[in-house]
């Protein structure tokens, strides 16, 4: 892994008695779109709040690109574009003004990069009127708008899918999954919405009352070969090819119709085929069943809700 | 690290891209128009001196000039807040010292510019209204101090009151930050200026010793100008010492809270 754009050592949040976030460390690679994954209330949006500096940290340390966010706030946040909670804007001001409000604080950035970046996230017809006359939805796009501005290396998006439609939701994965593949850059994603998170995400964090529980990979680790899988095989004879893989060594499970279920990795999966084949039997089809972050989740989590 | 006055440049958009900051700046002309056509209709045209209404107006009209700069000092930090803009504003690379400088500084220009406003539309309106025929000699009602002409006196009175301007925005400017609500901040500002105000002077009879050291009782700098303070003894040196240390506290404790407090929802 190359340096991370973001490491996280200790980080912990008390306010007063309570601790809201206790002793999170998470590193994030360039190049990534990484989920924050938790049920309401489990502290994803404080912990957004403490990478942009919005509240201190009670104890540890935030460094993006090597600067502490304590320390050195203004050489860190250099590197964030972020949209925390709902993207406010100030109504009373063009969906331009308000991109012309923010390119003023940051140097460097053209008057051509703000057109670039409005025609980007699709605005262009409607960037002059005011912002209070804009949707949900508009209003999600320019807080995009706005958090790319400055070209960061890390784009925090907190719960950006809300109020977009399937068609947005879409545009905005595909432009994301852009952004991580072809700029390098890497994007942190808070949701609470899993399949939206499978969707998007290479990898998931999954945070619980304040605790980070764990990080999983969402894309490419059966492929990979590393974990095993649950294998759906199609044969004209369930029977037949339980007992024949019963015999190479593998425990299959009927299910129903003319599938059998077999336990195992990448490797595995061709084993089983060939063992089916030399046992005379007919394979139709072979899927594998990854396990959906929902059932990942639910099983870390315990199903539980607000603890 | 950027160029600071951008950042005054936005604050600047922020508030005059706004229908309210110019209707106040057209109330504020309105009335100078107003009262000089009224005087103008029943008053005697001939034997009043411009200064005369210039000084009336400007005394009443000064108080205008405060509260609706208090209006915009309460909202300039509170809104961001209640609106939720104030997240992505601090996640720039700026300080929160120098965004909340920034805030600062365009709240005192606007205070300028309707001070300006109304020295310069009253001195326009009135000398259109009543110099032109007025009689050069005509009396004024107004006790102009020995020695000292009509126009001194008139900047006399901006200075000192521009003091006091100053302050009373700052204070609002510390409620506005303290409390992130706009409408608390304009109400507890404008209580303390009127309401105390009018009290002052009955508070000024009582004969503590710590009532020398109340803001109130040194916010009326012009008190001085016609030589006869509210309380025995009190100069304009001291009042300014007393304005001043409550000045810096004023901006010690906005920074401070503007600076330390979380930002959550």
């Amino acid at each position: 892994m190359t340096q991370p754009i973001v490491k996280m050592v200790n980080v912990t949040k008390r306010i007063g008695k309570r601790t809201i976030i206790d002793k999170l460390s998470l590193d994030l690679p360039l190049g990534e779109v990484f989920g924050f994954l938790g049920p309401n209330g489990s502290g994803k949006t404080t912990t957004i709040r403490m990478m942009v500096g919005l509240m201190s940290l009670s104890e540890g340390e935030i460094y993006i690109s090597g600067h502490s966010i304590t320390k050195d706030y203004e050489k860190a946040i250099r590197y964030v574009g972020a949209i925390v909670e709902n993207p406010e804007m100030y109504k009373y001001l063009s969906g331009y003004d308000n991109l012309i409000h923010y390119a003023r604080m940051i140097p460097g950035i053209t008057e051509h990069r703000v057109n670039e970046v409005v025609k980007l996230v699709g605005l262009e017809g409607r960037i002059y009127d005011k912002v209070k006359t804009y949707s949900l939805g508009m209003r999600q796009r320019l807080g995009v708008a706005q958090a790319i501005l400055h070209k960061p290396q890390l784009l925090i998006l907190d719960e950006p899918t809300n109020g977009l439609d399937p068609a947005g939701i879409r545009e905005l994965r595909d432009y994301l999954r852009l952004l991580s593949k072809e700029e390098g850059i890497a994007v942190f994603v808070s949701s609470h919405l899993l399949s939206e998170m499978e969707l998007m995400c290479d990898r998931v964090a999954i945070i619980q009352n304040g605790k980070l529980i764990d990080v999983r990979t969402i894309r490419g680790s059966f492929e990979a070969g590393t974990v095993s899988s649950r294998v759906l095989i199609e044969v004209d004879s369930p029977q037949g090819a339980a007992q024949a893989l019963q015999a190479a060594g593998y425990s299959a499970a009927l299910e129903g119709g003319q599938l059998i279920a077999v336990e195992t990795d990448r490797e595995g999966t061709a084993s089983v085929n060939a063992a089916l084949v030399a046992a005379g039997i007919k394979v139709y089809g072979i899927r594998t069943h990854v396990k959906s972050l929902e059932d990942q989740f639910l099983e870390v989590t315990g199903g539980e809700r607000i603890g | 690290m950027g160029d600071f006055l951008q950042l005054v440049r936005n604050e600047n958009m922020k508030i005059y891209r706004r229908p309210r900051t110019w209707v106040m700046m057209s109330i504020l002309l309105g009335l100078v128009l107003v009262i000089s056509i009224l005087w103008l209709s029943f008053g005697d045209r001939n034997s009043t001196s411009m200064w005369e209404v210039v000084f009336i107006e400007a005394s009443v009209l000064f108080l205008l000039v405060t509260i609706f700069t208090v209006v915009i000092a309460a909202g300039v930090v509170a809104e961001e807040f209640t609106t939720g803009t104030i997240k992505l504003l601090l996640i720039r690379p700026w300080s929160r010292s120098k965004i909340l400088l920034s805030k600062y500084i365009a709240v005192m220009m606007f205070a300028i510019l309707l001070a300006v406003e109304l020295f310069v539309s009253t001195i326009a309106v009135n000398w259109l209204a009543f110099g032109i025929h007025a009689d050069p000699e005509a009396a004024l009602s107004f006790p102009v101090p020995t020695g000292g002409t009509p126009v001194s006196y008139l900047l006399q009175y901006y200075a000192l009151t521009l003091v006091s301007l100053v302050v009373t925005v700052t204070l609002a400017f510390m409620l506005s930050t303290i409390f992130r609500s706009g409408g608390l901040a304009i109400g507890l500002s404008l209580f303390l200026l009127l309401g105390v105000n009018s009290f002052v002077a009955l508070i000024a009879m009582l004969d503590y010793q710590w009532i020398d050291y109340l803001l109130f009782i040194h916010l009326n700098l012009t008190q001085y100008l016609d030589g006869n303070p509210m309380r025995e003894g009190m100069t304009l040196g001291y009042s300014l010492g007393v304005l001043a240390v409550y000045y810096i506290l004023f901006i010690a404790v906005t920074w401070y809270v503007f600076n330390k407090r979380d930002v959550a929802a």
